[in-house]
């Protein structure tokens, strides 16, 4: 494929490509908020209710577990298909790339809920002994000493998780999510330019590594352990 | 008097359907501004019984009286505000390695609720006590085994404690470092009137800065006697491995 080519697709497509792109990182930030503001706190469950935690609690953990557990193991597009009851609910409609954001949503919180308990689980327990001595109360055990200690790890399991949303998001859309990965399949595939599909999985290709490399670098600085 | 005083607490785990009992049913009084040694061999309860002081581990049974109240018997709030009393420092440190030396001492007074203006001058005066004055923007990987321990004894310090508890303070040490931090410690009991309580497996760190040392065996506290009287340069100045070494060699030969 030649440059003139890849031009070509570019002047040809540019506006629909900078809208697919927009989808995708809107499906993907707002995934990424909402793992972040609640897939911390039901990871930090998971942890402090599992056997020998802070707020051990058996119900409570069999319960989350399951939870998190059925929704990992959802193939993704039959989640998108069974959730369009709970997707009209919150935004009205089960169409257009707000609905795909739900499902996606869901399965980003918990997908990263696993990967944070991952993370707390890896602090020392004498970290926590020792503000647990200082008279340090759950809430503060977990605020000032587990995310402290955690934050590599923290970082590292949201880097592995957006790049598994971007990779969903190209799945919803059969919903009209729109995004890179659907431009890819309805001006690409299904219009027999295969070069168009090529040139939107590079970019994919190219998203995921500054992804990656951004949050490994993150990680890595603000590890000191 | 006794700052503390454990009476009957026992402790005992279930693990795979198998109980352990991990401390007998002990008491003890710990005497105001006193050092504490509780010695005994890995598996004896010492640490667990340490626990118990501050019940890091909950006592099954019994009372633990810091200053005259009864822990068992206060709310979960009251125990963190007796907690900020009692100090405690570990075999392994047990530092944020994600926070400065600063920060570290920081959050225990976070914790304690000092006012945000006085924590800098608090963190300046316990670094300061304990030497590691020019370490406070560097991270605890950055230090060595027994600078950590003094990082940890700065922030088990940090909200004035009456009581301190140490599990096997000096057992990651080498024999140099431990004479130091022992030295820490009796200055600590001394210039501060701070009370100590000393886990350890090591006949020698009770023979140099104990004033009272309990035996446990298999959970139960044997022996307790009391210590000679020792005058204040008691503590050996730091001898060269060449001298200790002479020095032990010329003990062993002796008739």
């Amino acid at each position: 494929m030649s440059i003139e080519r890849i031009m070509e697709i570019w002047t040809q497509y540019q506006e629909q490509i900078w809208e697919a792109i927009g989808q995708t990182f809107y499906m993907v930030g707002m995934s990424t908020v909402a793992a972040v503001i609640l897939g911390i706190p039901l990871g930090t469950l998971i942890f402090v209710t599992r056997p020998g935690g802070m707020l051990e609690n058996r119900a409570a953990s069999v319960l989350l577990n399951t939870l998190v557990n059925v929704i990992r193991s959802f193939p993704f597009l039959l989640l998108v298909v069974f959730m369009f009851p709970l997707t009209r609910m919150i935004v009205g409609t089960t169409i257009g790339t707000t609905a795909a954001t739900i499902p996606l949503a869901v399965v980003a919180i918990a997908g990263y809920s696993r990967l944070v308990e991952q993370a707390l689980v890896e602090v020392p327990r004498g970290v926590i002994e020792a503000a647990r001595s200082m008279g340090a109360s759950r809430l503060e055990i977990v605020w000032k000493f587990l995310y402290v200690e955690a934050r590599s790890g923290l970082v590292l399991g949201l880097t592995t998780s957006i790049v598994s949303f971007i990779s969903y998001s190209t799945v919803v859309g059969i919903v009209g999510g729109g995004g890179v990965g659907d431009f890819a399949i309805r001006y690409g595939y299904q219009r027999f330019e295969m070069d168009v599909t090529i040139c939107m999985i590079v970019l994919m290709v190219l998203l995921v590594q500054i992804v990656q490399v951004v949050g490994s670098t993150i990680s890595r600085k603000i590890d000191k352990r | 008097m006794a700052i503390l005083s454990l009476q009957k607490v026992s402790k005992s785990y279930t693990a795979q359907g198998q109980t352990f009992q991990a401390v007998l049913p002990v008491s003890m009084e710990i005497e105001t501004g006193g050092i504490h040694g509780i010695i005994g061999t890995s598996g004896a309860g010492k640490s667990t019984l340490l626990r118990l002081m501050n019940l890091l581990e909950r006592p099954d049974e019994g009372s633990v009286f810091f200053e005259k109240r009864d822990l068992m018997r206060v709310s979960e709030r009251e125990l963190r505000e007796a907690r900020r009393s009692i100090g405690m420092i570990f075999q392994q440190f047990n530092l944020v390695h994600n926070r400065t030396v600063h920060g570290n001492v920081a959050a225990a007074l976070e914790l304690a609720r000092t006012p945000k203006r006085d924590r800098d001058r608090r963190i300046t005066e316990v670094l300061s006590f304990v030497g590691l004055e020019d370490k406070v923007r560097q991270y605890p990987a950055q230090l060595s085994g027994g600078q950590k321990q003094r990082v940890a004894i700065a922030r088990a310090m940090a909200s004035n404690p009456k009581l301190l508890l140490c599990d096997e303070p000096t057992s990651a040490l080498d024999p140099q470092t431990t004479e130091e931090l022992l030295n820490t410690l009796l200055h600590i009991n001394r210039t501060l009137g701070v009370t100590i309580v000393i886990v350890t497996h090591e006949m020698e760190v009770v023979r140099q800065i104990c004033t009272r040392v309990s035996v446990m065996e298999m959970g139960a506290v044997v022996d307790t006697f009391d210590l000679p009287k020792r005058s204040e340069e008691r503590v050996r100045p730091n001898l060269s491995y060449r001298e200790q070494i002479l020095g032990l060699v010329h003990k062993e030969d002796a008739p």
